[in-house]
């Protein structure tokens, strides 16, 4: 009996602060779903600009086996900065899968 | 500076305008010997205009430029050198020819300064590019 009082205080203890963080509580998952958003949307731009770079490589190179290349160091400019940002893209996508196998690992 | 990977297109814009003036060299050393009749003017030597290019990022680093551009190129001297040659068939009546005003020596310290430069943003690119790719190392 003098178990129930100090159970119920604690639940409606645990219940007010958790009624009362409800707005927050729905604004937090707006801002998670803006956040997803923002990662796809920069995940998208970077997939973009990757394959712009990487087709101005491709451009050049054919350019290059035609003889149209005006200048050497066009091409290598291009083909580093597709080399560059193809590593970038793998080691953010290898950091992102790692992320979720780490939480699906996670013991509940 | 500006992009992802700034640095190799700063040197990338070194490597081309140093390219640029060792192209304007070899087009001065190839008509050092270039004679004209005196009425003529002379072969006029190609001088590279450098520009430096303005950063466009905002912010504290906002007046770091994005390295430099050709703005274009200015002729030397029609004049020349007067030479007398009277066998020469482009001689006139008093066997006057007109050479350019083009040194051999003047252009080959040119062409070494503008190899050296060359080969001084090739350094800075191959730097720039281990380092994004040293920092793309990392974690793993």
């Amino acid at each position: 009996m003098a178990l129930i009082p100090p159970i119920s205080t604690n639940f409606t203890r645990a219940v007010t602060p958790a009624t009362a963080p409800t707005a927050p509580g729905a604004a937090s998952s707006v801002g998670a779903a803006q956040r997803s958003n923002d990662f796809d949307s920069a995940v998208g731009n970077a997939l973009e600009d990757l394959n712009s770079k990487q087709l101005k490589a491709d451009q050049l190179s054919r350019d290059a086996a035609t003889g149209k290349l005006q200048n050497v160091e066009e091409y290598m400019l291009a083909a580093t900065e597709a080399q560059l940002g193809t590593q970038l893209t793998v080691a953010v996508r290898n950091k992102a899968v790692e992320a979720f196998n780490e939480i699906m690992r996670m013991q509940v | 500076m500006s992009g992802l990977f700034g640095s190799l297109g700063v040197a990338y814009s070194g490597m081309d305008t140093y390219k640029t003036w060792i192209d304007a060299t070899a087009d001065n050393v190839a008509n050092v010997n270039t004679v004209r009749r005196t009425d003529q003017p002379a072969y006029q030597s190609k001088y590279v205009v450098a520009a430096s290019v303005p950063g466009t990022e905002n912010g504290p680093a906002a007046d770091i430029g994005n390295g430099t551009s050709v703005a274009g190129v200015e002729l030397g001297d029609a004049e020349g050198k007067l030479v007398y040659d009277p066998n020469h068939p482009l001689a006139d009546a008093q066997g006057m020819v007109r050479y350019p005003a083009v040194e051999l020596a003047d252009q080959m310290t040119n062409l070494i300064i503008a190899q050296r430069a060359y080969q001084a943003n090739v350094t800075v690119f191959e730097r720039a590019r281990d380092a994004y790719a040293r920092a793309l190392e990392i974690g793993k």
